[in-house]
This record gives structure tokens, sequence and C-alpha cells, in this order.
């Protein structure tokens, strides 16, 4: 049973007990015409959204092209500036990458916590589950300017609360230390989509393998353990790779808290002049990005930014595809 | 093979419709006095109480023009209109809230040089503040005309100037220097509670560009490379910000920045009284008016550098811009349109009434119908002021404002302590930037 | 029993502690929709005096009934579009055996990785060829072609689904579309209820899609544009765009609340399924 409900399909390895494995060729065609019926359309999505735009990008990439006139192959030019010259592009890099290694495990930690405290709450679950994912239901601009407003170090309560417990608040988005920490609070808070996730993973664990292993005599952690986590590692896998993705692209609320920390609040992410305050500690690689290609008018450039972040993208899910193989493999054990 | 023939069909695709920016420019301009007629597509950055009134003067356009139809869409930003236009479908007439397009807009002909028409119909350029005819061309080539203006200058609180012992604002730098530091107030334990003049370059409208013209600090040589490093003006005004800024300490400056309110709300820290002498533009007038009535201020142009009295009175100006599209449909009727919203007196001053904006023309600046009072007169005089600057317009858009910007919050954060070494690192910094373009 | 009693209270309030910090952005948001424009982000948190009449302003200034119906257009036929062509390839990737599927996986994924900043030139440029800018069906079309993100999702779910089940309809001769219909489906309800929900929020609060495609006709704007259009010059009325973020999210606030259901539902179908 632990087997299957774990089971991340590993189609490449014939498993045991599968009936049909030798069959006739035509057999054979049809199975291969039976997936392809219900993969058709997004084969079609494949070629349109991914391939067409991916060579796109790494065309422009070697253009010189300001979205006005006529592209101009230009070599390696936009690659050698990038590696070169660009300073801001790697401190960018360095702020995303820094998302990455601690906004993704505090969302999935938080998500996986007000979960499973969600799965114990006999009444008023709804409620509590509404409440939960509110801030992610709510239009990122508007709830970005509310959370840093609470944060604001002079007038906001959270500094206010602090002082009564007789804590010096820092000074959040206004400090260049504490910005980006910030920042991971603001997306724990908005955790509400990941924590839906994580809920209808747990409420998919079968009841009757908690009531085996309460009379194997398991400890809480111990069906957490070997029966929880092994369950939900798909969705965790899910979790972590869309997670590194969509980090990898943060942008909107970046750009709002930059303005709104600034003093210049902003309804869009488009006005620039306010993006990475303060000391470009929040200016993130898609931010740099859009400034190139949108309002320096090197789209070309922004092209070579756009596949260097697809090349990181790719690598990194590579190496969590293979992590959690190797941790549900473990999982499946025990 | 499936994902071969895939490639190639996305290789066809590619070739087809991705590589065919922009469109056709049809320059040839029709002979003068012919009957304009058919449909303007204009497409303007407005919304709410601000795009009534450019529905308004667009009527009365049509009340004089009853053969041109204007098809008006509101809220289209810079971004999505240079979407637009790279895709072919742009509209007829684009109206932008900022100066950094026409750089790119005049050298790549995605706006139409409008000198055929201007050549044509006689319009005479003159009537337009130089400076304003300067961030409205790139190289010669004129590919907009200036709607409105913004203008920068000084605000001070008389009341807290007068409590210090001033009847005046400052004119030279050092005085402004002395005022801050006077009118700055402290809590026992230190922390700032009125700044009598925030030094950082980031606060508000106190932003480089906004301060080099009163500095006379080049932005760019003639040939388009960074002119900061060997231009020793701005290592003045950036040491006289850094001093000051020092005076302070730089942490207790953020740390009374990041509690004053917002600028575009009521609490901003001139209305509250928390900032005695502050950089604004002229549309802060009627902020004030609204949201902090009983605060007594006054207002008047930057002050100077000691050295450089004949500069006292000029400052920094930008402005909005209208521009035709060159893949317009219809660009006689889209020419008709540009040249009465921005030439037309009675236009501009209504406009400039309901958005409390800079009028753009010497007419319009005359004009007895444009509401204004002493504290608009210092704008309208800054304007006028013949040694009043913008920045210069770039292919690249703002790209040396913004590297400009990055190094001086650092270096007023305490980083790049040889300033020259810094500033010609910036120099490299803004030419590599600059090339990528070219 | 009592001491499961005094966990049961610890508990609660944890959730209730848990809840109001989630809370109170929206406190901020629903006080400062009451508020005149100048009170609005000051440091003032109560309304010195309460204008309800801005959420009759806003209807006044913004055809919001046109808009949620375009909303309501995109959203709706954007959710069902992904339903139909993501489920079926999502079974295909995760019960179905044929090579190469692990590979057609990581490209579905590598759908999600090129930045939207960048794609949008040329999928702009191919839509504007067809003819369709200044219409929503560039952004709801490309649903009929799968989602990424949710044939991800979708596959992960369904992973967790044991094979014995699948077999059994197998062995009673169902082809793999009826196995997916019968027995596939009313398993994975949960999470295919959660998927359905993520892509019809997401269309919800979609701002850059229609401002992309759309900005130039009014009269296929969303409700997300319309929290943008209190904006002027110099500066932004905050009270009417809180107040508008009130109205657009009261209509997901409630569809949330009865889709819900669905994931309690689905606690019965699993009890079973063990």
């Amino acid at each position: 049973m632990a087997a299957t409900i774990a089971g991340v399909t590993r189609p490449a390895v014939p498993s045991r007990g599968v009936p049909h494995r030798r069959r006739a060729d035509r057999r054979r065609w049809r199975h291969r015409l039976t997936v392809l019926s219900f993969l058709a359309p997004a084969l079609i999505g494949i070629s349109v959204f991914l391939i067409y735009p991916l060579l796109s990008a790494i065309y422009f990439s070697f253009t010189r092209f300001d979205l006005l006139t006529a592209p101009v192959w230009v070599g390696l030019r936009n690659y050698e500036h990038l590696f070169g010259s660009d300073q801001t592009a790697w401190k960018a890099a360095a702020n995303t990458l820094w998302l990455v290694a601690f906004l993704v495990p505090a969302r999935m930690l938080a998500a996986l916590a007000t979960a499973m405290l969600l799965t114990t709450v006999k009444r008023g679950g709804s409620v509590f589950r509404i409440i939960f994912y509110l801030p992610a239901l709510a239009p990122p601009v508007a709830a970005t300017i509310a959370f840093v407003f609470l944060f604001n170090p002079a007038t906001g309560p959270v500094n206010e609360l602090l002082a009564v417990f007789g804590v010096d608040g820092p000074l959040w988005f206004d400090s260049p230390e504490w910005a980006k920490p910030s920042l991971v609070l603001l997306g724990t808070w908005a955790v509400g989509d990941l924590m839906v996730i994580f809920l209808a993973g747990l409420l998919d664990v079968p009841k009757p393998l908690y009531e085996a292993a309460s009379i194997d005599g398991a400890s809480s952690w111990q069906k957490f353990r070997f029966i929880t986590l092994p369950s939900i590692s798909p969705v965790l896998m899910f979790a972590g790779i869309t997670g590194v993705i969509q980090t990898l692209q943060f942008f909107t609320q970046a750009a709002v808290a930059a303005s709104v920390a600034s003093g210049k609040a902003t309804t869009g992410g488009g006005i620039s002049s306010t993006f990475g305050y303060p000391d470009q500690a929040l200016l993130t690689y898609p931010m740099h990005l859009y400034v190139s290609g949108f309002r320096f008018y090197d789209m070309g450039y922004a092209n070579a930014l756009a596949v260097m972040l697809f090349l990181v993208a790719f690598a990194v899910t590579l190496v969590l595809l293979r992590r959690f193989r190797v941790f549900v493999t473990g999982g499946e054990r025990g | 093979m499936k994902t071969r023939s895939l490639l190639a069909a996305a290789a066809a695709l590619l070739i087809t419709t991705a590589c065919t920016p922009g469109g056709s420019t049809d320059t040839a301009v029709a002979p003068a006095g012919q009957d304009v007629s058919g449909t303007v597509e204009f497409w303007h950055f407005f919304t709410g109480r601000e795009a009534k009134s450019i529905e308004d003067a667009v009527a009365a356009f049509k009340a004089t023009h009853p053969k041109i139809d204007v098809k008006i869409t509101s809220g289209q930003d810079d971004t999505k209109m240079l979407q637009a236009i790279s895709a072919g479908n742009g509209p007829d007439v684009g109206l932008s809230y900022s100066t950094d397009i026409v750089g790119k807009f005049c050298s790549s002909a995605a706006w139409r040089d409008l000198k055929p028409y201007i050549e044509r119909d006689k319009v005479d350029l003159g009537q337009f503040p130089d400076t304003v005819r300067s961030y409205t061309e790139y190289r010669g080539k004129r590919c907009a005309m200036p709607f409105l203006a913004d203008v920068y200058g000084l605000y001070f609180n008389k009341k807290l100037l007068a409590d210090a012992g001033y009847t005046a604002p400052p004119k030279s730098m050092a005085e402004l220097s002395d005022m801050a530091k006077k009118l700055t107030k402290r809590a026992p334990d230190g922390t700032i509670e009125v700044a009598g003049f925030v030094p950082l370059l980031n606060f508000y409208e106190n932003v480089p560009s906004h301060m080099a013209p009163v500095w006379n600090a080049q932005w760019l040589t003639g040939e388009e490379k960074s002119a900061i490093g060997a231009d020793a003006q701005w290592q003045e005004m950036l040491r006289w910000h850094k001093d000051l800024v020092d005076w302070f300490g730089h942490d207790n400056l953020v740390k009374f920045t990041s509690g004053l309110g917002d600028e575009w709300s009521a609490d901003n820290a001139f209305h509250q009284s928390k900032v005695a002498i502050a950089v604004d533009g002229e549309y802060r007038v009627a902020f004030l008016r609204e949201q902090a009535p009983t605060i007594d201020f006054g207002t008047a142009p930057l002050p100077v550098p000691d050295g450089q009295q004949d500069r006292y009175g000029a400052g920094y100006v930008t402005g909005n811009i209208a521009g035709i599209s060159a893949n317009a449909k219809n660009p006689e009727a889209a020419w008709e349109l540009v040249r009465y919203l921005t030439t037309n007196t009675d236009s501009i001053v209504t406009l400039s009434n309901a958005i409390k904006n800079v009028p753009s023309t010497r007419d319009a600046l005359k004009s007895d119908k444009l509401e204004t009072d002493p504290h608009f007169k210092t704008f309208l005089d800054i304007f006028a002021h013949p040694k009043t600057a913008t920045t210069p317009p770039n292919a690249a858009g703002p790209k040396y404002v913004e590297l400009t910007q990055e190094f001086v919050d650092a270096y007023l954060g305490g980083k790049h302590p040889d300033l020259k070494k810094g500033l010609t690192d910036l120099d490299t910094r803004i030419d590599q930037a600059l090339e990528l373009g070219r | 029993m009592r001491q499961s009693w005094l966990v049961g209270v610890a508990r609660h309030s944890i959730l209730i502690a848990v809840a109001v910090m989630f809370l109170a952005p929206f406190g901020f948001v629903l006080l400062t929709s009451f508020m005149t424009s100048e009170q609005a982000l000051t440091s003032d948190w109560w309304p010195s005096s309460w204008h309800p009449e801005n959420f009759v302003t806003i209807f006044t200034q913004v055809p919001m009934l046109r808009y949620l119906g375009n909303t309501l257009m995109y959203s709706v036929l954007a959710t069902l579009f992904m339903l139909l062509s993501s489920v079926p390839a999502a079974y295909a990737l995760a019960k179905l055996r044929w090579r190469g599927s692990n590979a057609t996986f990581v490209v579905i994924i590598c759908m999600m990785m090129l930045p939207p900043q960048v794609v949008t030139v040329p999928l702009y440029l191919m839509w504007a060829d067809v003819g369709l800018t200044g219409t929503l069906w560039p952004l709801i079309l490309p649903m009929l072609a799968g989602d990424a993100f949710s044939i991800f999702l979708l596959r992960q779910f369904l992973l967790t689904i044991p094979a014995d089940y699948l077999d059994a309809a197998r062995i009673d001769g169902c082809g793999e579309w009826q196995v997916l219909l019968r027995v596939v489906l009313p398993m994975a309800r949960p999470g295919i209820a959660a998927t359905a929900i993520f892509q019809f929020f997401f269309t919800w609060n979609d701002y850059y899609g229609p401002l992309l495609y759309t900005s130039e006709s009014q009269e296929y704007w969303t409700l997300s544009l319309a929290l943008s259009q209190f904006k002027h010059l110099h500066h932004v009325e905050w009270n009417l765009v809180m107040a508008a973020t009130v109205l657009v999210m009261a209509p997901v606030i409630i569809v949330f609340f009865f889709a819900q259901k669905a994931f309690v539902q689905g606690v019965t179908l699993t009890g079973v399924k063990g």
C-alpha cells in the first residue's frame, strides 16, 4: 500500500505486476495513440508557448533589439556585457538567489504548518481556511501596500507592538539589511496558495494508515515522518519546484514594496525610479530585466538575461527532481 | 523527429512575426490647405478626473474640426505604447508622461519626424522656451511636441523659518546648509523630530536630476558619453550633500525619513511641518491648499552655489509630450490634433488650470485666463529662466540618470570614500551601458 | 478527556492569534476604503470621518459591472478550458506508461521558466498578427492548449491515487478515457478543485495580462484594471483603490467559501479509499 501511495511513477522502469509487458506492435501503437489523445493539446501548447518564445529569446539575445527597429545581430555582445560590465545585474541576481534560498523554504514550512494546524480543527474550519487564504486572494498591489504600512518603522503597529515589549523594532523595508527578510515575511503571509495545495494533499492521506500506525505504537513524529511526508511528497516536490521558478521571477511585490517604503507609493510595477530601494536591496533580477528591456530599450540584452534565468531555473529543477526521487524512495522503505 | 518538425515550425513563425516590428513609414506630407478628415486614435496616460479634462480639450478640438473624429483611450502607459507600436498597431497620437522616451522614439522613427508638418503649416517653434524645445527633439530630429510642463523649485515653511529667526528663503547653498542645521530639531535621545532640509538624494523630489541644473552639473558630453567624472560641479554638489548628510548622521536621516508620510498623501512631511525646506514641483501648491490649508508656506527658486549667483532663478523642468506613431493610419488628422493640443493657447490654458501644470507656450504663459497666484508665478518664472535645464534626451532613455542615482545613494550612505574615483568608475559604467544600445 | 480539551483550547488560541495576524492588513484595506482621499495612507488608522459613499463613487467613475462581466468571462472560460486540456495531460503523465513521459514532464515544467517580461514580446506580436489584441482571447485561448502550472499540480495530485483502482477498472474493460472519467475524476476531486480554484483566482487578479492585451479597448477591461483607474498625474486616490479592492475580493471570497467544500468531501472519499 505504502509503495503505491508514495509512488512517484518511474515509467522507464517497468514495475512488477503490470500485466501488459509484451504487446503486439498494433497494441503498442494503439497505446501511443491513446497517450497522444491525452496530450495533444499540451503538445500544441508546448510548441506555441514554450518553443517559439524560447527560440525567439535565444535569437534576440544575440541581437541589438529596441522593439522599434529590426533586430541587428551582435554575436555575444549582450553576454559579454552581462558577464563583463553589468554590476547591477549581479547585484540583482544575488538578491534573487537570496530570496530563492530563504523565501522558498520559509513559505513551504509556513504552508505545511498552517495546513496541518487546519486539519486538526473540528469547528470553524472553513472560516480559518478562508482567513489563511485571504492574503493570497487579495490583489497583490493592495495587499503589499497594506502589509508594508503595518511595518512602517515609525507609524506602523508592528513596531508599536514591539515597543510594548521593550524591543526597538528595525527599519524593515527601509533598511538594506532588513528589506529582504521583510519581503520573506510578506511572502510567508501570502502563503495561502501553497497552504491550500498542502491541505488537499494532507486530506488525501488515507486515515487507516494512521490508525494502523497507532496500533503499532508509532509516535506523532514517526507518523509524520513515515506516513505524512511520503504521502504528500509529490505535492512538496511541486511546491519546491514551482516555488523556485516563481521566486526567480519575483517582481510585483518587490516593486510595490520598494515604492511604498521609499515614500512614493504607486499603483503598478511599471515605474522604475524607486526600483531597488533601499540601496538596491529589493532590486530583483526580473526587475533589472524589465528596466533593461522596456525603459532602456535593450530588449536584446533583456533576452540574454532571460536565457540565463531559464538556464538557472532548468538546472535547479533537474536537481530538485533528482533529490525528491531519492527522498521518496527513502519514504517507501520506511 | 516530432520535436524537429516542431522546431522548424516554430522557427518559421519566428521569422514571419517576431522580426517585423514597427511598420511602414510614410513620410509624404500633403500640400498645405488640404481638407483633413477621418478618425484619429489618441492614447493618453491620464485616468479619472484628469482624463475628463483631456476629453473636454478633445471635444473643443472636435468643435473646430468637425470632420475629424477622435477615439480617445485613457490610462495607456509608455510600456504599453512601446509594445503596441512594436506590433504595428499603436495609436495615431500618443501622449507620454515622460521625456525619457524622446531619444529612442525620435532616433528609431517610431514617432514621425514632425518637421515637414511644422514647415508646411509655419508653426513657430520660438513659442516654446529653449529647454522645452530641447527635450522634445533628439539630434535635430523633432518627433514630439510639448504638452504642459512640470517645474521644480523650493518650498519653505514660513512659521518654522520665523521661529528660527529667518524671514527669507536661502539663496545660496551655504545659506541652505546653515539654515538646515538651525531649523533642525532633535529629541533628547538625538532622533530627528524636524529636519531643516533632508539632504538625501532619494527623498521625495530631492533627486540628482532635479538638483544638477542649479549646480550647472553636466550629464553627457556632445558625443553622448558620461560627463560626470570630468565635471567638477558633480563633486561640489555631492560633497555638499554628503557634508550635510554626515552632520545629521546617515542612519538618523534614514530612520527619520522612513517614518515620514507618503509623498503623495496628506502626510507629506512638508504638510506636516516635519521638513522646513523642501524641493518640489509646482503641483505641490494645489496639494498644500487642499490637504494642509493651515501651513503658511513660501516658494522660491532653488539656491545656487557660491560664485554662481547669476544662475539664481534657474531650475529643473520636464514635461508631458505628444507624438505621432510611424504607423499612424491618419497622420494628417493626427497632426491637426497634436498641433491643436500643443499650440492652441485656449486649450493649453484650460488644461493647465484643470490639471495644475505649467503651460508650455509663451502665449499661454502670458494669458489672462491662466489662473495664477504668487506661488504659481514663482514656477512660471523658473520655467522662463534661460538657465533652466532638463536631463538631456538619450536613445537609452533614463539609463544614465538611474545609474547615477544608484551611485549617489551608495555614496551618501558611506560607500565610495574616494569620490573622484567613484565618479570616474561611474563614467565607465554609463559609457559601457550606453554602448550596449548602439 | 480534560487534557484533550486543553489541547483544543491551546490549538484554537494559536489559530486565532495567527488569524489576527493574517487579517490585520485587511483591516487596513477596509478602514482605508472608508477614508477621504486626503487621509488615505497617512499614519491615522481610524477614519476621521466615514465615507461609505466611496463605494458608490467607484461605480460612477468606473463601469464596474461591465468589468465584472468581463472578469467572469475570462476567469470562468480560462478555468474551464484549463481543466479540459490539463486534466487528461496530467493523467497521461501520472498514470500512463510510455516512453518519453519523463522528458515531456520536464519540458512542461520548462514552460514556466521563461520570465513573462520577455515571453510577452513574441507572443504579443503573434496575437497582433492574428488580430486578437484588444480582446481577452489571447489570455483565454492558450488555456485550451494546457497550462503548465496546472498540469504539474494535477499530475502531483493524481500520483497519490493508488494504481490498484485504475487496474481494477482496466480489468473490467474500461478504456483509458473511461478510467479517467469514472475512476480518477471522482477520486481526485480535492486536487482538481484546488487546481481550478488556483486558475480562477489567478485570472481574477491577473493585472499584467489584461493590461497588455486589452488596455486599448475599454469594453474588454477587467476588474483588476479598474484598480489602477484612480491614479492621477501626481497622486492616487487610495481610498477608492482600497474600496475597489474590497469589491473585487468579495466575489472570490464567496467562491472560495463554496469551493472549499470540495476538500471536505474529499476527506470522506479518501476514507473509503484505504
